[in-house]
């Protein structure tokens, strides 16, 4: 009876540190999603508002409602890291202690925070850029710099998170 | 109040709508035109154009900035979420309809006529309601307070007959209800517009009421209550002479408005500029607004801006009819440019 009490053990601690990893993988897939979700829907009223009156300005508009959407793709990007690195794309099986699985989790959450908050304030940035350019079309380039400015966070979260995980040797 | 980040569409439509705000270029041509025909020919190149088609003749172009008004405020109320921020600001067409309906009711006990020609439709009620309202007696449905008050003001006239009173007391319900709208809609800066209107209302009595020479005394009952700047410190600018105004209330935003009071020559004169300082200094309470996307007080700032266009078309149109100069009707353009 001990014998299989402590087989299903360490069954499951060799699962559950990918499963941990899966768990991040998830999160920063679905944090970072959401907020450009969020993040779009801001623009996307400021956009609406003012094509509305200038339908004509929908390219310029367009062009700043998908600056929000970036963070989603990151965050789906870490996530295929995460989940590649235990294994579960194809490739060898690799064994993912519970610690490792931790590590790997805690290497997601710079992008899933940071992604999610960037999303957000990205398209209320945007918005902003979107009121610019319905009175300044033709100042659409520094529309265009001034919500790709909180960018930068977002890519530094990726980069993080990215070394972070090299980082864990399984 | 809905929140402010339900306003991300309304601010943007109106921040593209502000774009058919007529410029100085446009108001510098209707300047220069010849006369009122060659005026009203630059105004049908604007948004004004579809309702100057609709103009009888040249001298009904106020029938044109009216309904110019509406559409705008009929559109600004079908996607704002809070309406009442709308309501606000057509108020005060509501009480000006109000005084047209008793004063012709008062001509017209005294055997003069009716002048339903000086109601507009820009209230919160049709013109049509209020004379219903008034000529069958049934005060029950009026809205703003006046459900009771224009009962009592009625029994008034019968025993006073004094229609500056009566006056008096629609401006004080005027803005009370007002304030109690903004109040309701719980922004600080909706409720801060509101106080800056009556103290510019309060100024422009003072005035007036300076080149009357009414006597101190009876200064207090024509200024109203809930102003940024208290009743009692206006009060204490009647003992003063005009040239001290701007330094005794340097402390508040109204000094620049009152730094008109330094040079004196004319006091007709006086009185053009400082109004139009003060609704200038109404503008610049809710100017900050237009630097958020999500600002409710965006929606009062937009509507000031075309009121003071319609008013800056119409002193153009009434003085091409009248032959002023252009240089004198520059002087009393309004700010309007975004």
């Amino acid at each position: 009876m001990d014998q299989v009490v402590a087989t299903l053990l360490n069954t499951m601690s060799e699962q559950l540190g990918a499963m941990i990893a899966v768990l991040g993988a998830g999160i920063a897939a679905g944090f970072a999603g959401s907020g450009s979700a969020i993040g779009i829907a801001i623009a996307d009223e400021a956009a609406a508002g003012v094509m509305t009156e200038d339908p004509g300005k929908f390219g310029l508009a367009l062009l700043l409602l998908a600056l929000p959407g970036t963070q989603g793709i990151y965050g789906l990007l870490a996530a295929f890291f995460a989940i590649l690195k235990v294994g579960l794309l194809g490739g060898a099986a690799v064994k993912v202690t519970i610690w490792q699985g931790i590590g790997i989790f805690g290497s997601l959450m710079p992008i899933a925070i940071a992604c999610y908050y960037s999303a957000v304030a990205q398209g209320k940035a945007s918005a902003g850029a979107i009121l610019l350019i319905s009175k300044r079309p033709e100042e659409i380039g520094k529309a265009v710099i001034l919500p790709a400015m909180v960018e930068t966070y977002a890519v530094l979260a990726l980069l993080l998170s990215i070394i972070l995980m090299n980082s864990i040797k399984l | 109040m809905a929140q402010a980040e339900s306003y991300g569409y309304t601010v943007a439509r109106l921040r593209a709508m502000e774009n058919r705000l007529l410029d100085s270029g446009a108001f510098q041509r209707m300047l220069d035109a010849e006369d009122l025909q060659g005026a009203l020919k630059v105004l049908n190149e604007t948004c004004y154009s579809s309702w100057l088609v609709e103009m009888k003749n040249e001298g009904a172009f106020d029938g044109a900035i009216e309904a110019e008004l509406n559409y705008v405020y009929r559109e600004t109320e079908q996607f704002v979420p809070d309406k009442a921020l709308v309501a606000l600001c057509k108020m005060p067409y509501d009480f000006h309809n109000i005084k047209v309906l008793l004063k012709s009711s008062f001509l017209q006990k005294s055997g003069g006529s009716r002048r339903w020609d000086l109601l507009t439709r820009l209230g919160n009620v049709t013109p049509e309601f209020l004379i219903e309202s008034l000529e069958s007696e049934d005060y029950r449905l009026l809205p703003f307070g006046l459900r009771s008050a224009v009962p009592q003001l009625l029994a008034q006239w019968e025993q006073f007959h004094d229609i500056l009173e009566i006056e008096r007391q629609l401006d004080d319900l005027l803005f009370s209800e007002m304030l109690k709208l903004a109040a309701k809609l719980e922004r600080k800066g909706i409720v801060e517009w509101v106080r800056g209107r009556i103290d510019a209302e309060n100024v422009r009595n003072l005035l007036r009421l300076r080149r009357m020479q009414v006597e101190n005394s009876r200064i207090a009952g024509f200024l109203h209550d809930g102003g940024i700047i208290s009743v009692e410190r206006l009060l204490s600018l009647t003992g003063e002479p005009l040239e001290s105004w701007g330094r005794l209330l340097a402390y508040t935003d109204l000094t620049g408005a009152l730094s008109q009071l330094q040079e004196i020559s004319d006091f007709d004169r006086l009185i053009v500029d400082v109004e139009k300082a003060l609704d200038d200094y109404v503008l610049r309470i809710v100017e900050q607004t237009r630097f958020s996307s999500t600002s409710p007080e965006y929606v009062l700032y937009y509507l000031w801006l075309k009121e003071m266009e319609a008013k800056n078309v119409r002193i153009i149109l009434v003085g091409k009819a009248n032959g002023a100069s252009r240089d004198v009707l520059r002087g009393l353009l309004r700010h309007v440019s975004g």
